[in-house]
């Protein structure tokens, strides 16, 4: 499961068997906002086991959707209706939206755009 | 299109983190997989962009474990943060153990990178280690 070794930490040590990479992790932390200047060393390690339950939480979730729908294969549709069944992943619902486009999200704030529209 | 790739982590490794929790016959699209990919990034920026709130407030300029736990908490993962409490303890120990070694071997631990906030002095770095429990920040300018 794990790969023990596979991954230099963000100094170039082997921080222990960590199943994503760290130095990814910490790019992606800078990137969340302009605000972020400094990082510990220990928040990317944080965060590759707090992902790896969320990927695993999301995983299970959607799978659940799969089995209802009588399938063997877990498709994107099944994530996005896992996403919006679950309260705790409403920051998610732009994300796993059908139309929407990879390079956008990346800036993404938190708080989701609400779009009014003008009543008919 | 490399640049793209940056922000989200590797699908082999986000593949293998959702098989590992399916049953062995299941199957995984691979455009499912690239939508966690992208909802993994979406998480960490999310989950990172409380944290540093937090930590502007408190005029602190260092993002650390105890953080990214209190984000998780904040935004409705306790279930997560729990577990990662431990897990962070766990490798604050390891760490601790690990800077213990190579003092003992070295004399003094010239590999490890030191907190901005720690006089430059074997001496603060060892108090620092014995007090705080061995949470040694490695932080990079940006």
């Amino acid at each position: 499961m794990r790969q023990a070794g596979t991954y230099s930490g963000i100094s170039g040590r082997n921080n222990g068997p960590h199943s994503l990479p760290l130095a990814r992790i910490k790019r992606i932390m800078k990137g969340s906002s302009d605000e972020v200047k400094m990082i510990s060393g220990e928040a990317p390690i944080v965060f590759s086991k707090a992902c790896e339950l969320f990927i695993e939480e999301i995983t299970k979730r959607s799978w659940a959707m799969t089995v209802q729908g009588k399938r063997r294969t877990l498709h994107k549709e099944d994530v996005a209706s896992a996403v919006v069944a679950t309260d705790v992943f409403d920051f998610l619902v732009n994300i796993v939206d059908s139309d929407h486009h990879p390079s956008s999200f990346v800036n993404s704030e938190k708080s989701t755009d609400i779009v009014i529209l003008p009543e008919t | 299109m490399v640049d793209e790739n940056e922000k989200l982590l590797p699908i082999a490794n986000v593949g293998r983190i959702m098989k590992q929790i399916l049953p062995p016959s299941a199957k995984i699209s691979k455009q499912a997989k690239e939508t966690m990919q992208e909802c993994s990034s979406e998480f960490i920026s999310f989950v990172t962009g409380e944290a540093s709130d937090k930590c502007h407030k408190e005029n602190r300029k260092t993002v650390n474990g105890d953080d990214i736990c209190w984000a998780l908490s904040s935004l409705g993962f306790d279930n997560y943060a729990e577990g990662m409490g431990r897990y962070l303890h766990k490798y604050r120990e390891f760490e601790r153990e690990r800077a213990n070694q190579n003092k003992a071997n070295s004399g003094f631990a010239t590999g490890e990178e030191r907190d901005e906030q720690i006089a430059h002095s074997p001496t603060a770095f060892e108090l620092r280690v014995l007090e705080k429990g061995g949470s040694s920040s490695l932080t990079k300018p940006s």
